[in-house]
């Protein structure tokens, strides 16, 4: 078998394994390394295949979740740039949800101390706070802000992003370790 | 229980390095080629994807060095070949082995009983 004999159907077969490899390592191992690594498993899917024909080639790495894995150990930069998306998500999605908290508190304690036709607003932190809330009542309207982009919303992400990326690396690291 | 000509996985994991050492020692070879010498040797369970990331293993320890080398089929191929801290290395895990190997011998040579023997008092 030659290189001619591999369909279009066996290159995407290879390339779809090289991509579930891919995607694990993304973000977690260093893009040259990444590139190496998947260079070469393409090399050798090729070769294989040209053997004993994709499907097989492919069969024959064995859980591509195992051989991911085993990359990530390998090469597993200090900073998981995944996971640090990821908790730095999180942590603006719990600023979120703690700002509407805040509004429907702020909101029924004006309504219960019987605040009408006026504005009420509040800071958490004066001039540093993440939230700024702002409660007009002419009747039916009722507003509330939350300043995304303060100083303190943005440290909260960052911290979040930074610890979120390293902790995993670090732990990874000290297992090994430990194993040696 | 694996039948005659199967090959324990475990087994297999533990002394797959130093068998990648030993066909590196003889001539340098890619990662495919290296599967298909195992192949060839009847270590038939051992599956790529275990042996792709032993030889990374072996680069990263110093073990093995490597080169691109072009492809008429494709992407480069990626050769190893053992350097000298690797000959050192395999020469002393062989020891390790043949010692290990004489130390089970008088164990694993008895044939098997039937059931344990009753502990005398």
């Amino acid at each position: 078998m030659n290189q001619e004999a591999l369909t279009k159907q066996d290159r995407m077969r290879i390339e779809l394994a090289v991509k579930k490899i891919s995607w694990t390592l993304d973000g977690r191992v260093p893009r040259a390394r990444k590139r190496q690594v998947l260079n070469e498993l393409r090399s050798n899917l090729t070769e294989a295949a040209q053997h004993v024909g994709a499907e097989q080639a492919v069969h024959q790495l064995g859980d591509l979740k195992a051989l991911s894995n085993s990359y990530l150990e390998l090469y597993r930069s200090p900073f998981d740039l995944r996971a640090g998306a990821f908790w730095a998500f999180i942590a603006y999605a719990a600023i979120q949800l703690l700002g509407l908290a805040l509004f429907f508190a702020f909101r029924a304690g004006a309504v219960a101390g019987g605040a009408h036709g006026a504005s009420y607003s509040f800071e958490i932190w004066p001039g540093f706070g993440p939230f700024a809330g702002k409660v007009s009542q002419g009747g039916s309207t009722n507003t509330f802000e939350v300043l995304f982009g303060s100083p303190a919303h943005l440290l909260i992400v960052a911290l979040a992003f930074a610890i979120g990326s390293t902790y995993r690396g670090l732990r990874a690291r000290r297992r090994t370790q430990t194993s040696r | 229980m694996p039948e005659d000509g199967v090959h324990d996985s475990q087994l297999l994991k533990g002394v797959l390095s130093l068998a990648l050492m030993r066909l590196l020692a003889d001539r340098e070879s890619y990662g495919y080629e290296l599967v298909t010498r195992l192949h060839d040797l009847g270590l038939t369970e051992v599956q790529d994807g275990s042996v792709y990331p032993a030889l990374g293993r072996l680069e990263r320890d110093g073990h093995v060095t490597s080169r691109l080398v072009a492809s008429t089929s494709g992407a480069a191929r990626k050769y190893y070949r053992l350097s000298t801290t690797g000959y050192a290395a395999l020469a002393h895990i062989e020891r390790a082995w043949q010692s290990l190997v004489r130390a089970l011998e008088p164990i694993l040579s008895k044939p098997v009983p039937a059931k344990p023997e009753e502990a005398l008092p």
